[in-house]
């Protein structure tokens, strides 16, 4: 079940990206890789069912992937 | 129960216990591992958004058919290894499937590897390596390849140490070494290979589908 | 009835401490006893220590004369990047957190050991192989990237063994990542009994916050080497600007990790003040509470402060407002704690033992270079002073005046613990008192001199400067005879001292319920916990208010 929908989410991103779009097009790639991590962060990886300390112990790279990310752009997006 | 002492560990006078701590440790090292992979994304990003048209150019230069077709053996390996972890869980007269399920995890992440090396073969032969003589004229679509070349690779070493961790319990079990019901080593050994496939997952939109639409 | 218990007065068979459980080589380099590791890291990192010191008595030895009477200028730039390399990966990131941490963090929190012991031994020998590519990379040639390897240079242009440093850097980093795992997952899974999290030590805490920088940050630190490496050595674009690299980016990497990194070298500091300074003022610490939120805040706003090493870099301006905010908020934090540790010895009955002389100088020290730091945080000054000995005295004033000198605070006041010996007292206060002065003779002359614009990282400077260095490299050496006269003296007390008792200074704490040294498991009991960390007084009182027979059944607990 899962495992299909991944599978059909592969095939999705792969014909999104041949349909022009502009920006979108490169963002649904990325929204549908989003997509595809959580079901495999919450089913197969069971984070779904997992106590709150391991769901912290997970989300907190995320966060920290994010502010890395946001403050490297206030650089980046501003520079060029 | 006797399956359990044998697993039990110093400095854990609990199973459970044990168990619990290998489960939330392994997710803070992926919590690090996120960080380690977020840092080599971000590279591609801000390299990116610096040269747009150059990485959609060498984006299309790579091969979409291998591409998608790795990711779907790795999504298809993250099940049999999901598969393999919840029969431990269940019951310990699943141990046949759970070695089945771990034996196939072993051998489709072998199978990436394998297409991953025909892919390496074309990309050679078309001059994609960065430095003297490469294909593309844009300065930015050698960023494009250095990204390209070193990412897949610290991926494809995390992928080989998974392979490695996973022949190594199933070896383990198949000798009967350790009992497979509940086995912590198991759980562990899966959220590891799940963060190798979601890696892939957001490596795959990435390097195999920019500009596919221009 | 449980302290009866606790104080182990019940008759016990007598069973070898864990220093002489087991003699052979073998069991110390197999050992999975934390207690154990933690002597392998204090071996390993005194060797480093000196290294480092030896690199920077030759720098020290130069900067008496203006001219460059001594060294190369290459040979100068090698010396001060295998300085740096060194002191910051190999001593001050493992020092306490490998050595006291590894140490008494099971000890503290009531636990027989560390959550995963073999990782625990297995992250030693990544260190020890770690520290084998740096040493290799200074005797095959030496670095001269600076420790901050920053890019195009050293990946395109340096002609020296960058790859091995680098790579050492790399495998040590894992070892950090893998201390970390390991210590959050102990202080989550294996607190005794009734240790609840707010009557952990503030040494737990301090080690638990750093735990999290490390596995957080480090990673990111060993991308940005891996780029390096892989430019460097595989010919991959990266940094390249003819190419089109962004060689900000890898100063934006490099700093993600590396400003974090001094909470990782300070924060464990003020985890061992804050167990020292209660203990010898008899008080309670003031604001637990705060001073708990106060680490975790400087932990995680640790992370979005980094550009302000960037201000010069051609960052935006954007991005330099940001980060320059976002540094003057962690001061807050930090002034908490200082305030916090002054208000501690208010009211207390404070005697100045040799500990209590090195975490006093800690606060002093601390709060200098962190004032130093608003300077630095702010945008107009911080362009004038740098690149200049204005910052060099600033981050040594944290990180040799805080983080080294708590170093030596904690070695003092836990050696009886640790090796069951007394050390002599006088020499001890007599090294703390020659450090606190050798220090300030050594930094203090160089904020004058890099306000007065001498630049850092240079083999010759202008006459003018000459009066600065040579008081700069005097208080080196006067420092230098600070640190090795411990060397001498605890050495002597592993033969000689006389031996320690359970608890020697009267503390508090779960450690010192237990033998000195302790045995393999720590307790020979399940220790319980009934009652809040610095409880050298009853609440609400002030120090010395109890009836004596109250406070020796406290001490002993």
């Amino acid at each position: 079940m899962i495992w299909a929908a991944l599978l059909a989410l592969l095939v999705l991103s792969l014909v999104a990206a041949y349909v022009p779009m502009g920006r979108m097009t490169t963002a649904s790639g990325i929204i549908i890789a989003g997509v595809k991590s959580t079901l495999v962060v919450l089913l197969f990886m069971e984070l779904a069912s997992a106590k709150p300390l391991v769901r912290i112990a997970a989300i907190s790279g995320l966060v920290f992937v994010i502010a890395m990310f946001a403050l490297t752009f206030a650089d980046v997006l501003a520079r060029i | 129960m006797s399956d359990q002492s044998a697993l039990l560990r110093e400095p854990w006078l609990d199973f459970g216990r044990q168990r619990e701590a290998g489960k939330f440790g392994i997710w803070v090292f992926l919590a690090s591992e996120t960080l380690f992979f977020g840092a080599l994304m971000l590279t591609y990003t801000v390299c990116r958004i610096e040269h747009p048209e150059a990485f959609a150019a060498a984006g299309r230069e790579t091969n979409v058919w291998y591409g998608t077709i790795n990711t779907a053996v790795l999504l298809t390996s993250s099940l049999t290894m999901a598969i393999a972890a919840q029969a431990s869980e269940a019951s310990a007269q699943l141990r046949r499937l759970v070695l089945a399920c771990l034996m196939l995890t072993a051998m489709l992440g072998l199978a990436f590897i394998v297409i991953k090396g025909f892919e390496y073969k074309e990309d050679i032969d078309k001059q994609l390596v960065p430095g003297a003589g490469f294909a593309l004229s844009h300065p930015g679509a050698q960023l494009f390849y250095g990204f390209y070349w070193l990412v897949t690779g610290v991926h494809a070493i995390h992928l080989s140490i998974g392979i490695a961790l996973v022949s190594r319990l199933f070896w383990v079990l198949l000798r009967r070494q350790l009992p497979a019901k509940d086995n912590p080593e198991i759980e562990v050994t899966a959220l590891y290979w799940h963060l190798v496939d979601i890696v892939w997952i957001f490596l795959y939109p990435l390097i195999y589908l920019p500009g596919r639409a221009s | 009835m449980t302290d009866a218990l606790l104080a182990g007065e019940l008759p016990l068979p007598p069973r070898p401490d864990y220093l002489r459980h087991g003699s052979t080589i073998s069991s110390w380099l197999a050992t999975t006893d934390h207690k154990r590791i933690a002597i392998l890291y204090a071996i390993t990192i005194t060797f480093f220590f000196f290294l480092g010191g030896a690199a920077i008595t030759a720098v020290r030895l130069e900067l008496f004369q203006p001219n460059g009477w001594l060294l190369t200028s290459d040979t100068y730039n090698k010396l001060f990047s295998f300085h740096g390399i060194i002191m910051v990966w190999f001593f001050l990131v493992p020092s306490i957190p490998n050595t006291l941490g590894n140490f008494l963090l099971p000890l503290m929190i009531g636990a027989p050991d560390v959550a995963f012991p073999r990782l625990n031994l297995f992250s030693w020998y990544l260190t020890v192989a770690a520290g084998a590519f740096t040493v290799y990379a200074l005797v095959a040639g030496g670095v001269d990237t600076g420790w901050t390897f920053y890019t195009p240079y050293s990946s395109m242009f340096s002609n020296t063994h960058v790859f091995a440093a680098a790579a050492g850097v790399f495998v040590v980093g894992f070892a950090s990542i893998a201390t970390g795992v390991n210590f959050i997952a102990t202080t989550h899974m294996l607190r005794a009994p009734g240790m609840t999290w707010f009557r952990l030590p503030l040494f737990v805490w301090a080690i638990y916050a750093t735990s999290l920088i490390m596995v957080l940050a480090t990673p990111v630190l060993a991308i940005s080497l891996l780029l390096v490496i892989a430019e460097r050595v595989l010919g991959l674009p990266i940094f390249d600007p003819a190419r089109g690299g962004d060689p900000i980016l890898f100063q934006h990497l490099f700093w993600f990790y590396s400003h974090p990194a001094v909470y990782i070298m300070v924060l464990p500091a003020m985890g061992v003040v804050s167990e020292i300074i209660p203990c010898f003022a008899r008080r309670r610490i003031f604001g637990y509470d705060f001073m708990v939120y106060a680490m975790l805040a400087i932990a995680g706003v640790g992370f979005f402060v980094w550009g302000h090493h960037m201000f010069v870099s051609g960052q935006s301006a954007l991005a330099s407002l940001v980060f320059s905010f976002l540094s003057f908020i962690i001061a807050v934090p930090s002034a908490i704690k200082v305030f916090n540790w002054t208000a501690s010895l208010y009211r207390g009955q404070i005697s100045f033992e040799s500990p209590m002389l090195y975490a006093l100088g800690f606060v002093g020290l601390f709060t200098t270079g962190g004032l130093s730091g608003l300077f630095l945080a702010s945008i107009p000054v911080d362009i004038h002073v740098t690149d200049t000995y204005f910052v060099v005295a600033h981050f040594h004033y944290i990180m040799v005046g805080g983080s080294v000198s708590a170093f030596f605070a904690g070695l003092h006041f836990w050696w009886p613990k640790v090796t069951g010996k007394l050390y002599p007292e006088s020499w001890a206060k007599f090294a703390a008192i020659l450090m606190y002065a050798g220090f300030n003779m050594t930094f203090l002359p160089q904020f004058f001199a890099g306000y007065l614009g001498m630049p850092r990282r240079y083999h010759t400077y202008p006459a003018e400067f000459q009066i600065y260095n040579v008081m700069s490299s005097a208080g080196a050496a006067v420092l230098a005879i600070a640190y090795l006269l411990p060397l001498g003296y605890l050495t002597w007390s592993l033969f000689y001292g006389g031996k320690a008792a359970k608890n020697p200074w009267g503390a508090t704490g779960l450690e010192w319920t237990t033998g000195s040294p302790p045995p393999p498991k720590n307790f020979d009991r399940q220790p319980r916990v009934d009652r809040g960390p610095y409880d050298y007084h009853a609440e609400g009182m002030s120090a010395g208010t109890d009836p004596p027979e109250m406070q020796n059944a406290r001490e002993t607990r």
